[in-house]
């Protein structure tokens, strides 16, 4: 995590309260390589002589707008970007991320949410190999890696379809993954009317990681909306 | 085929061809009755009466004739009798130019024709014939002869000439009606597609030049006063972004350094607590210029701009489950029962959700002591149904009452605004939407199937 922190930020807006305000944010959240810019030419010189790995930009410009610069930016750089911008049309984000943006926040932000997209999109573009999370339900030790279930010294595997539902629920760990999100996960786009075969997994999952499968702890059942994978340790 | 213009087209040609046979019967008829009127009037009566009357008055006197009243015959007529043998018996007022003696021929010739120009009528009498003439030029004289067929045939073709009369007015009704037509079918159309505020452009000439030019004229005013209007709202959609953008920027500075100052370890938990609170409400100004900008764009812009097929019933689970992950009281508790996966409608995906969402809120903030809430969703028909309805406080008649008035504007506070959003979104996307309290609020969301 902290190797992401590392990673030269560059801030690009023209309003200069909001700049000394976003950088002191980042700083706080744990960034310290950050440069900014006013305007368009201080950023183009930036990124010529910096390795930046990844720019905020603002979309208003007093020299351009950010949708422009961005394609100059990426005639030098393939470092990924994301917008910021005070206009909150769809327009706008379709536009921006159109273009081959890697995420579009909204001003104001909270200072969590823009430091964690800035990770999920370093995270993206930096660890491409990245571990597979392991974690503990009860006394079962669960290894997405190597997609096992280890439990009173018995190991057993998790089927492909098994595997990319219990890694859907527990990215939204505590949280309710619709039947659709479940499906769509395992099936992809044309997941309709696999609703009956999802039961079936989930039975199978159950009973490889709850230790009464008929009354689960773990994996719940939200009636008429999904699944649940509680991993709350009470 | 123009319906209106067709009916005044098939009236026209039946008034005419009505009004065509009505008026050759009465012209008929009175035809007729000035015709007929044969009765020449000699001193104010018929000559054939005079010569009645003259006839009665004629005594025999001995070796003569004679009248009993001379004042019978008028001065510039004259009377003669002629009798078997040719010769005049007894004349009266006799001009000069009259013969004295009659050959059955003269006698012929005179009965039908004139007698030296004098036009004459005869009577018979025991003793021979009484003629009185009238003063030459008085009277013309015709004879006519009809076969008796043309009597018996009579009444045929006089029907037959009603029916061609009847035939002709109806052709040349249906020739002059359906110029009448075409021009019609023209200013009908025109002014239903003025209805539509489509722009008219009618050819101004003939009769209905005028109102042809009238139309044209309404066509333009309409142009004008809508591109006016969208004008004024483009201005007002840009306007309310436009603040929006700026308010924007000031807020992410007061929210970046609110946001730091709940963090930084100097600060007692009081202080703390403060800046926690600005950024509280700085989140809510975002939150309501968030709303101004989309309700601003739904009023105006009316489009939603990124329309896809959408499957209704994921997108139920996704949203409840949204507001379910947010942390729900656990006095709330929502209840889904959705049928038809299959149904899918036409509609923005996410301004869908956002009012679904601003429902299912509604029913949670408007009741904080708990209440059940219900999503229920359902195809009939061309329709999707959603129903929305809780066990809580119901809503206060007076925002149903301005969600159903279609002229009200949006509402001056946030009070309402989350309904007013979500009936602005179901409206865009050609559905409709209806409240009503019934053991709680009832809201119901009708939007056309894909």
């Amino acid at each position: 995590m902290d190797e992401l922190k590392n990673k030269k930020l560059l801030l690009v807006d023209d309003e200069k309260e909001l700049l000394k305000t976003t950088e002191a944010v980042l700083r706080s959240e744990g960034f310290f390589n950050i440069y900014t810019a006013e305007n368009c030419e201080t950023a183009l010189q930036i990124v010529k002589t910096q390795p930046v790995a990844l720019m905020l930009l603002d979309v208003m410009l007093p020299d351009g707008d950010g949708f422009s610069l961005f394609a100059k930016l990426r005639q030098i750089t393939s470092a990924p970007v994301i917008f910021l911008t005070a206009k909150g049309e769809a327009e706008d984000r379709i536009h921006g991320l159109g273009l081959g943006a890697d995420d579009y926040i909204v001003k104001p932000f909270l200072m969590k949410e823009l430091s964690l997209r800035i990770l999920a999109v370093l995270r993206r573009t930096y660890q491409k190999s990245q571990q597979e999370p392991a974690f503990d339900l009860g006394a079962r030790h669960i290894d997405l890696a190597t997609a096992t279930v280890r439990a009173e010294g018995k190991e057993q595997v998790f089927t492909a379809k098994e595997y990319m539902l219990l890694k859907k629920l527990y990215e939204n760990q505590n949280r309710i993954v619709t039947n659709d999100a479940l499906c769509m996960a395992a099936w992809g786009d044309a997941y309709y009317g696999y609703e009956n075969t999802l039961m079936v997994h989930i039975r199978r999952i159950r009973e490889k990681i709850e230790a009464n499968p008929s009354s689960p702890k773990h994996l719940i059942t939200v009636k008429g909306l999904g699944y649940k994978l509680v991993t709350d340790d009470e | 085929m123009n319906k209106t213009a067709f009916k005044i087209f098939v009236c026209f040609t039946f008034l005419s061809s009505f009004i065509a046979t009505i008026l050759l019967v009465i012209n008929f008829l009175g035809f007729l009755f000035v015709g007929s009127d044969t009765t020449t009037q000699i001193h104010e009566q018929s000559p054939e009466r005079m010569l009645e009357q003259i006839s009665d008055s004629l005594e025999t006197e001995e070796g003569g004739f004679a009248l009993s009243d001379e004042s019978l015959l008028a001065d510039d007529c004259f009377c003669i009798l002629i009798g078997e043998n040719g010769n005049v018996l007894w004349s009266q007022n006799m001009p000069g130019d009259i013969p004295m003696h009659y050959s059955i021929n003269d006698v012929a010739r005179m009965t039908r024709w004139f007698l030296n120009d004098y036009p004459v009528y005869v009577r018979t009498r025991d003793e021979g014939l009484l003629v009185l003439g009238l003063p030459k030029k008085a009277v013309g004289k015709y004879a006519m002869a009809y076969s008796m067929e043309w009597f018996d045939s009579l009444p045929r073709r006089l029907i037959s000439i009603l029916v061609l009369n009847l035939l002709l007015a109806a052709v040349l009704a249906l020739l002059i009606g359906s110029f009448f037509y075409r021009r019609i079918t023209m200013l009908t159309n025109g002014m239903s597609e003025l209805r539509q505020e489509k722009h008219v452009s009618l050819k101004e000439k003939g009769i209905f030049k005028e109102l042809a030019r009238n139309i044209n004229d309404t066509s333009l005013a309409i142009h004008r006063k809508n591109a006016a209007l969208s004008v004024r709202d483009h201005a007002r959609t840009n306007w309310i972004s436009g603040i929006s953008h700026d308010v924007r920027t000031p807020l992410a500075v007061i929210m970046g350094n609110s946001q730091m100052l709940e963090n930084e370890k100097e600060l007692s938990e009081e202080n703390k607590k403060r800046a926690a609170a600005i950024t509280g409400q700085a989140v809510k100004i975002k939150k309501l210029v968030e709303d101004l900008n989309l309700i601003s764009s739904l009023e105006y812009d009316m489009q939603p701009t990124d329309r896809k097929l959408v499957r209704l019933c994921p997108l139920i689970r996704e949203t409840v489950s949204d507001i379910l992950n947010s942390g729900l009281a656990a006095v709330h508790e929502v209840e889904l029962d959705v049928k038809d996966e299959k149904m899918t409608v036409l509609a923005d995906q996410s301004l869908l959700q956002r009012a679904i969402f601003n429902l299912i809120n509604n029913s949670i903030t408007h009741n904080p002591g708990g209440c059940q809430i219900q999503v229920q969703a359902y195809a009939d028909g061309k329709d999707a149904h959603i129903y929305i309805s809780d066990n809580g406080t119901g809503m206060p008649e007076e925002v149903i009452e301005r969600l159903t008035d279609q002229g009200a504007d949006m509402p001056r506070t946030a009070h309402g605004r989350g309904l007013f959003m979500a009936n602005r979104i179901i409206t865009v996307h050609g559905g409709s939407m209806h409240v009503h309290n019934e053991n709680g609020c009832v809201v119901e969301m009708i939007l056309p199937l894909a």
